[in-house]
C-alpha cells in the first residue's frame, strides 16, 4: 500500500544542510493501523508531510497504493491527496468562514462531484461523526472534540484508501481524546488505512503497530513494546 | 505614553512598509487632487475686496425686449444702457456711485524714441477709485467737476508710468492718448482683484486696465469704447442715435452703507423705473436687482464650470482613496489579531489600544498629507502651465491651503481609521491565545 | 469546477472588507466612465472643421492712431502691398478672427417685422477675396462681386444687400432644404433686406463655446476704422518666414498705426481649445490614476486576506485542491466583489451623468461607454489580483500541519 525506499529529505538554508529524514524505509499495508511517535524533532512531520504528498522528497522511492509519486507532478499530487488520502490536523484547520456543510464540501467541490452526490457525502459523514443535526454551525460555535469531529468527516467524504492523522487529539481533554481515538478505530475496521503521528506514548499503544522515529530514520518497535524504557534503549 | 505609541506606530509602518506606502501614496494622491482643485476654487471664488463686499451693490435693471425677455426672464440684462446709468449717475441717490465702461486706445509717449503702445482703459466716473479703495503711488483720483466738465485727465496705472515717465511721479505732466493730450491726476499701484469683480462682463479673470479716463469722454467721442454690447431694438447711425438706443453696455456700482440706505435706493429705482414706463421703456415686469459683490459674483457664476466639475470629480477621487485607506488598514489592523490579544492579556485596556492605533492612523494621515500638498504645489503648477493665462495666479497655495492639507489629511485619515480600530479593538484576547 | 456557492458564503462572513473594495471599484467605473465621457466630448468639438486652410493663414491687428489719417486709401495700400508680396495667396481685412473668442453676431430671420423669431450668426465683414484668402469652399451660388463692396462708417446701422452664409446658416434658416436658401431673401436688423448669393461648406463662428458656431455669414463690406484685422493666406510651407517679414513692411511703410498680435490660425485653435485640451488631460491623468490606486487597493487588501488565510489555504491544497484551483478561487472571488462594485458602478456612473446633465449641460452618457467601464474594471480587477492569487496559489500544502 504505501512503501518508502530510503527516503531522505534535505532542507537547504543558506549554507547549512539540515537532513530532516535519512535513508527513511516504511511499508505499510493495507487496513492497518500505524502510530509514529517520536520527540520533537526527530522528522516526524517530515515524514507525515511526505506521506500525505504534502511535501516533496530530496531522494528514495515512494509508491503509494501502486503510484510511484517521484513521476507525479504538483497537479498530479493534488489529485492523489484528493482522490485517494484523508487529512486530520492537530488544529483541526477547519475554515472559519464556512459552516459544517460547507466545511465537509471543500474537498467534494476539488473531486468534481455533482451537487446530489456531494449533498449525500455530507449528511451521511457529518451523521457518522454525530454532527447531523450542526450542519449550519460555523466552527467557531462548537468545541474542539466537535471540530475535530467535523475535521474527520471531512477527511472521510472522499473515501479516501489512506487517513493521516497528525496529533489528532493533541488539542483535546483526555475524554473528548478518547472519542476521537474511539472514531478512528471505528472507521480503521471499516478498512480505511490509518496512519497517525503522535508524541503520547499511551495513545499509540492503542494501536497495533507503533513507528518511532529517531532523528531522521525508523527504529521499529513491535506489536505494543513501545515504552519509556525501551525508547532509552533505542 | 503618547511617545511609545508613536514608536508603536513606526514599527508598525515599517513592519509593513508596502502597505502603509500604498495607504500613504493613496492618500498623498487623493489629498493632492482634492486640494489643487479646491485651491482653483477658493480662488476663483475668494472675495476681492472683504472689508467692503457688502457695501457695494451691482444694479441691474430690467429694460429688455418684452417678446423676448433677457435669459429668459429669469434675470435682467447684465449691463445697463447708456440713457439709465446716466440718469441714475445725475440722481446721485447713493453714498458713491460710479458708471463704467470698457475702452482702449493708444497712448504715443512725448519721447520719441519710444514706441507708441496700445493700452487696455477703462472709462469711469471719479468715485470708482474711493468705492474700489484702489491705491494710489502718486496723486489722487480726478474729481466730480472733472467728470462734469468732460475735463481730459487720466489715472495711469504703475506699468504705463514705468514705460513713459519711468516710474517718475508724472502727476500734473501730460500725456497723449488717442490723439488728445490728457493731464496726469495719479498713478495707482499694482492693483489686480481676482475675480476682477468690479467688471466681470468679458471675463472674471481678466488683468486690470492700463489706464482710467472719465467716463464722460465717450459721449464725446474722445476715447474708444470696447467690451460687450448687446441690443435688442434696432439703433439709427452715428453716436447720438447708439447712446440714446437700447443698447446695454454700461455697468453701475454704487455704494450704500446700510440696510435702510439699501432699501430706499431699491425704491429710488423702482419710482425710476416706473417713471420711465411713461415714456414706453421698460415694458417688462419690474424686476430691479441690487446684488452685493459676493452675491454678484455668484449670480454671474465666476466659477468656472470646469473648476467645480474637476472639484466634485477630486472629491469622489479622495473617496476612492480614503476607502482604500479603510480597507487596507483593516486587513492590516486585524492581521494584528494575536499581538492584540497578547497586549489586552498583558493588561491593555480598549481605550489604550484605541489610542495606540489611532495614533498610527494618524501618522500615515500625516505622511499622507505632506505627500499631498507636495504633490498639489505640483499639480497647481500643471494646472497653471496647461491652462495658460486663464489661470495666472489662480493656481497658488497660501498658508490657509496648506494648513488645509494637513488637516484635511488627518481628519480623514482618522475617520477612515476609526472602523478598523474599533473592530481591532473588539478582538476577544481569549479566542486569539488559545488558537496560539 | 463551480465554488460560486462557498466563495460567496466565505465573503458574507467578511462583508466589510469585500464591501469597501466593491466601492472603491463603483466609484471608480463611476468617475472613469464620465471622465472618458467628458474627455471624448469635448475631442468631437476639437476636431470640428473650422472651414478655414488654418495650416497657412495667419492675421494682425492694426490700431491707427495718426492724425488725419485717411483710412480708406491707407487700406487700399496695405492690401495692394499684401496681396503683390510673393508668397502671399491673398489678404482681407476682416472685423473678426473664427475660434478668436471675441467678434460680432447678429440675428437674421427669414420673415420681416418685429417679434418674428431670429437665428443668430456670426458676421464677417470682408470684400470679394475672403473666400481665396481664407480658404473657404464655396458649394453653391457665387462670390461676391468688387462691386458689391461697401464702405462701412464706424456705427454705421444699415447693411449691404448681399450676404454668403453657411451651410449650417442655410439650414437653420431653411430647415427643409439648405439649397433652397440660395437667392433667398432674409432680414437683418428685423426689416433690412440681404438677399444670399452664395452658400460656404463651412466657417466656424469667433465663439467654439456657442452652439451656433457653425453659423456664419460674409458680409460684403470694408470698415473704415481705426482698428482692424488683416487676415494672410500664403502658399504652403511659407507662412513662418512671411510673418516678420510681412510685420516689418507694414509698421515700416506706416507710422501713424500700430501693427501687433501677429498670430498664426494654428496659434490661435490651439488658444481656442486650450481650457478643452487642458481639461482632457487633467481627466486622462484622473483616470489613469485612479485605475492604479484601485489596482493597488486590490492587490493590497489581497495579498493580506490571502496571508490572514493561508493555514486554510495551505488546508484546502491538502484536501486536494490544484494549484490553479487556488487561483481560480482567488480569481473567481475578485469577480464577484468586482460584479457587484460594477454594478453600483453603472447605477453610479448613469447617476453623476445626470447630475452633470443638470448642472454642466452635459449630454448624456452613451451605452457603449458605459460596456467599456464594465469590461475595463473587471480586467483591471482580474490583472490587480492575478499576482496576489499566484502567490497563495504557491502556499505549500505542508503548511496545514504546522501548528502556528
Amino acid at each position: 500500500m504505501l512503501v518508502m525506499n530510503n527516503i531522505s529529505k534535505v532542507f537547504q538554508t543558506a549554507d547549512v544542510q539540515t537532513h530532516a529524514l535519512r535513508d527513511f524505509n516504511l511499508t505499510v499495508n493495507e487496513g492497518e493501523f500505524v502510530s509514529v511517535t517520536g520527540p520533537s524533532g526527530s522528522g516526524k512531520t517530515t515524514f507525515l508531510n511526505i506521506a500525505g504528498l504534502l511535501e516533496t522528497y530530496s531522494s528514495g522511492e515512494f509508491t503509494l497504493d501502486g503510484e510511484d509519486i517521484g513521476k507525479l507532478n504538483d497537479t498530479g499530487r493534488s489529485r492523489m491527496r484528493n482522490h485517494k488520502i484523508g487529512f486530520i490536523f492537530q488544529s483541526f484547520n477547519l475554515i472559519p468562514d464556512l459552516n459544517l456543510y460547507d466545511n465537509v464540501d471543500v474537498p467534494l467541490r476539488y473531486r468534481g462531484f455533482n451537487a446530489k452526490e456531494r449533498k449525500r457525502r455530507i449528511e451521511e459523514n457529518l451523521a457518522r461523526v454525530g454532527l447531523a443535526s450542526r450542519m449550519k454551525h460555523l466552527p467557531s460555535q462548537l468545541s474542539g472534540g466537535q471540530q475535530q469531529r467535523v475535521a474527520i468527516a471531512r477527511a472521510l467524504a472522499t473515501d479516501p484508501r489512506f487517513l493521516l492523522a497528525d496529533e489528532p487529539t493533541g488539542n483535546l481533554d483526555s475524554e473528548m481524546a478518547q472519542g476521537v481515538m474511539t472514531l478512528l478505530e471505528e472507521i480503521n475496521q471499516q478498512g480505511t488505512t490509518i496512519i497517525m503521528v503522535t508524541h503520547d506514548a499511551q495513545l499509540a499503544q492503542r494501536s497495533p503497530r507503533t513507528i518511532q522515529v529517531m532523528d531522521g530514520r525508523v527504529s521499529e518497535l513491535e506489536l505494543h513494546l513501545a515504552t519509556a524504557n525501551q525508547q532509552a534503549i533505542a | 505614553m503618547f511617545s511609545y505609541y508613536l514608536r508603536l506606530a513606526w514599527i508598525s509602518i515599517l513592519r509593513h512598509w508596502g502597505l502603509s506606502l500604498l495607504m500613504i501614496c493613496a492618500i498623498g494622491l487623493g489629498i493632492g487632487a482634492t486640494m489643487t482643485t479646491i485651491t482653483v476654487n477658493y480662488l476663483m471664488s475668494a472675495n476681492p475686496i472683504p472689508h467692503k463686499s457688502e457695501q457695494l451693490f451691482y444694479v441691474q435693471l430690467d429694460s429688455w425686449d418684452v417678446n423676448e425677455p433677457y435669459d429668459d426672464g429669469l434675470n435682467p440684462p447684465v449691463q445697463l444702457t447708456y440713457t439709465d446709468s446716466t440718469n441714475l449717475m445725475k440722481a446721485n441717490k447713493a453714498f458713491r456711485q460710479n458708471v463704467q465702461a470698457q475702452a482702449y486706445g493708444v497712448i504715443e509717449p512725448a519721447d520719441k524714441d519710444l514706441l507708441p503702445i496700445s493700452v487696455t482703459a477703462r472709462a469711469n466716473s471719479a468715485d470708482f477709485f474711493a468705492m474700489f479703495d484702489v491705491p494710489f503711488i502718486f496723486g489722487t483720483a480726478w474729481s466730480e467737476q472733472a467728470d462734469i466738465g468732460k475735463e481730459q485727465v487720466i489715472v495711469l496705472s504703475k506699468k504705463i508710468n514705468d514705460q513713459v515717465f519711468g516710474g517718475e511721479n508724472s502727476v500734473g505732466r501730460t500725456i497723449k492718448f488717442d490723439n488728445n493730450i490728457f493731464k496726469v491726476m495719479g498713478v495707482i499701484d499694482l492693483w489686480q482683484p481676482k475675480p476682477l469683480f468690479y467688471d466681470i462682463s468679458t471675463g472674471a479673470f481678466n488683468e486690470s486696465e492700463d489706464v482710467f479716463v472719465p467716463f464722460s469722454l465717450i459721449a464725446e467721442e474722445k476715447i474708444r469704447r470696447s467690451g460687450n454690447t448687446n441690443c435688442w431694438k434696432p439703433s439709427g447711425d452715428g453716436m447720438a442715435a447708439f447712446l440714446a438706443g437700447e443698447c446695454v453696455w454700461t455697468q453701475f456700482w454704487v455704494e450704500l452703507n446700510s440696510e435702510q440706505e439699501k432699501q430706499d435706493y431699491m425704491t429710488f429705482l423702482n419710482a425710476y423705473v416706473e417713471e420711465q414706463k411713461q415714456y414706453g421703456r421698460f415694458e417688462r415686469p419690474l424686476d430691479n436687482r441690487l446684488s452685493n459683490v459676493m452675491q454678484w459674483l455668484e449670480q454671474q457664476e465666476v466659477v468656472a464650470d470646469d473648476a467645480r466639475m474637476m472639484m466634485a470629480m477630486s472629491l469622489m477621487f479622495l473617496t476612492v482613496c480614503l476607502l482604500n485607506t479603510i480597507g487596507l488598514l483593516l486587513a492590516k489592523f486585524l492581521g494584528k489579531a494575536p499581538e492584540i490579544g497578547l497586549r489586552q492579556a498583558l493588561g491593555a485596556s480598549k481605550a489604550t489600544l484605541f489610542s495606540q492605533y489611532i495614533i498610527e492612523s494618524a501618522c500615515i494621515g500625516l505622511a499622507g498629507g505632506l505627500l499631498g500638498l507636495g504633490l498639489s504645489f505640483l499639480g497647481l503648477i500643471g494646472i497653471e502651465n496647461l491652462y495658460g493665462e486663464y489661470m495666472q495666479g489662480l493656481a497658488t497655495l497660501d498658508l490657509t491651503m496648506m494648513v488645509l492639507a494637513i488637516v484635511l489629511a488627518l481628519v480623514c485619515t482618522v475617520l477612515a481609521g476609526l472602523y478598523p480600530t474599533w473592530r481591532a479593538c473588539n478582538i476577544s484576547p481569549a479566542q486569539q491565545l488559545k488558537s496560539q | 469546477m463551480l465554488e460560486t456557492g462557498l466563495i460567496i458564503r466565505a465573503l458574507m462572513r467578511n462583508k466589510i472588507g469585500a464591501l469597501l473594495i466593491a466601492l472603491q471599484i463603483a466609484l471608480t467605473m463611476t468617475i472613469i466612465v464620465n471622465a472618458i465621457f467628458m474627455i471624448q466630448d469635448r475631442q468631437t468639438k476639437m476636431q470640428r472643421n473650422s472651414g478655414i486652410d488654418e495650416d497657412n493663414t495667419f492675421y494682425l491687428t492694426n490700431t491707427i492712431f495718426g492724425q488725419d489719417y485717411n483710412i480708406q486709401a491707407a487700406l487700399h495700400t496695405d492690401l495692394d502691398t499684401l496681396r503683390k508680396t510673393p508668397g502671399v495667396i491673398d489678404a482681407i481685412q476682416i472685423n473678426a478672427i473664427p475660434l478668436s473668442g471675441g467678434g460680432w453676431s447678429s440675428g437674421v430671420q427669414t420673415e420681416m417685422g418685429e417679434n418674428k423669431d431670429a437665428i443668430g450668426t456670426a458676421i464677417y465683414m470682408v470684400d470679394d477675396h475672403a473666400i481665396n484668402a481664407m480658404g473657404l469652399e464655396l458649394i453653391a451660388g457665387e462670390n461676391f462681386s468688387a462691386t458689391d463692396i461697401q464702405w462701412r462708417k464706424s456705427g454705421q446701422s444699415t447693411w449691404p444687400s448681399k450676404v454668403i452664409v453657411t451651410k449650417a446658416l442655410a439650414l437653420s434658416l431653411y430647415p427643409d432644404d439648405w439649397h433652397t436658401a440660395l437667392g433667398k431673401t432674409i432680414y437683418i436688423s428685423q426689416n433690412q433686406s440681404i438677399e444670399i448669393i452664395g452658400i460656404l461648406k463651412a466657417l466656424q463662428a469667433p465663439w467654439n463655446g456657442w452652439d451656433g458656431v457653425e453659423r456664419s455669414m460674409l458680409v460684403p463690406f470694408q470698415m473704415e476704422s481705426k482698428g482692424s484685422r488683416l487676415f494672410i493666406r500664403t502658399e504652403p510651407g511659407k507662412r513662418d518666414l512671411l510673418i516678420p517679414q510681412i510685420e516689418k513692411a507694414l509698421a515700416e511703410s506706416d507710422k501713424g498705426r500700430i501693427i501687433r498680435r501677429l498670430r498664426t490660425m494654428e496659434e490661435t485653435r490651439e488658444r481656442s481649445y486650450q481650457r478643452h485640451n487642458a481639461t482632457n488631460k487633467i481627466l486622462t491623468t484622473v483616470v489613469i490614476t485612479l485605475t492604479i490606486i484601485t489596482g493597488f487597493g486590490i492587490v493590497g487588501l489581497a495579498i493580506f486576506s490571502i496571508n490572514r488565510r493561508t493555514k486554510q489555504i495551505g488546508t484546502r491544497r491538502a484536501l486536494g485542491a490544484t494549484r490553479g484551483q487556488i487561483m481560480r478561487y482567488f480569481m473567481m472571488e475578485n469577480l464577484l466583489i468586482s460584479g457587484v462594485g460594477i454594478f453600483i458602478g453603472c447605477i453610479g456612473a448613469v447617476g453623476l451623468n445626470m447630475w452633470l446633465v443638470k448642472t454642466f449641460q452635459l449630454s448624456p452618457i452613451n451605452i457603449e461607454l458605459i460596456l467599456f467601464g464594465i469590461i475595463a474594471l473587471f480586467i483591471v480587477g482580474q490583472i490587480a489580483v492575478l499576482y496576489p492569487a499566484r502567490k497563495a496559489s504557491l502556499i505549500s500544502p505542508a503548511t496545514a500541519t504546522r501548528t502556528v
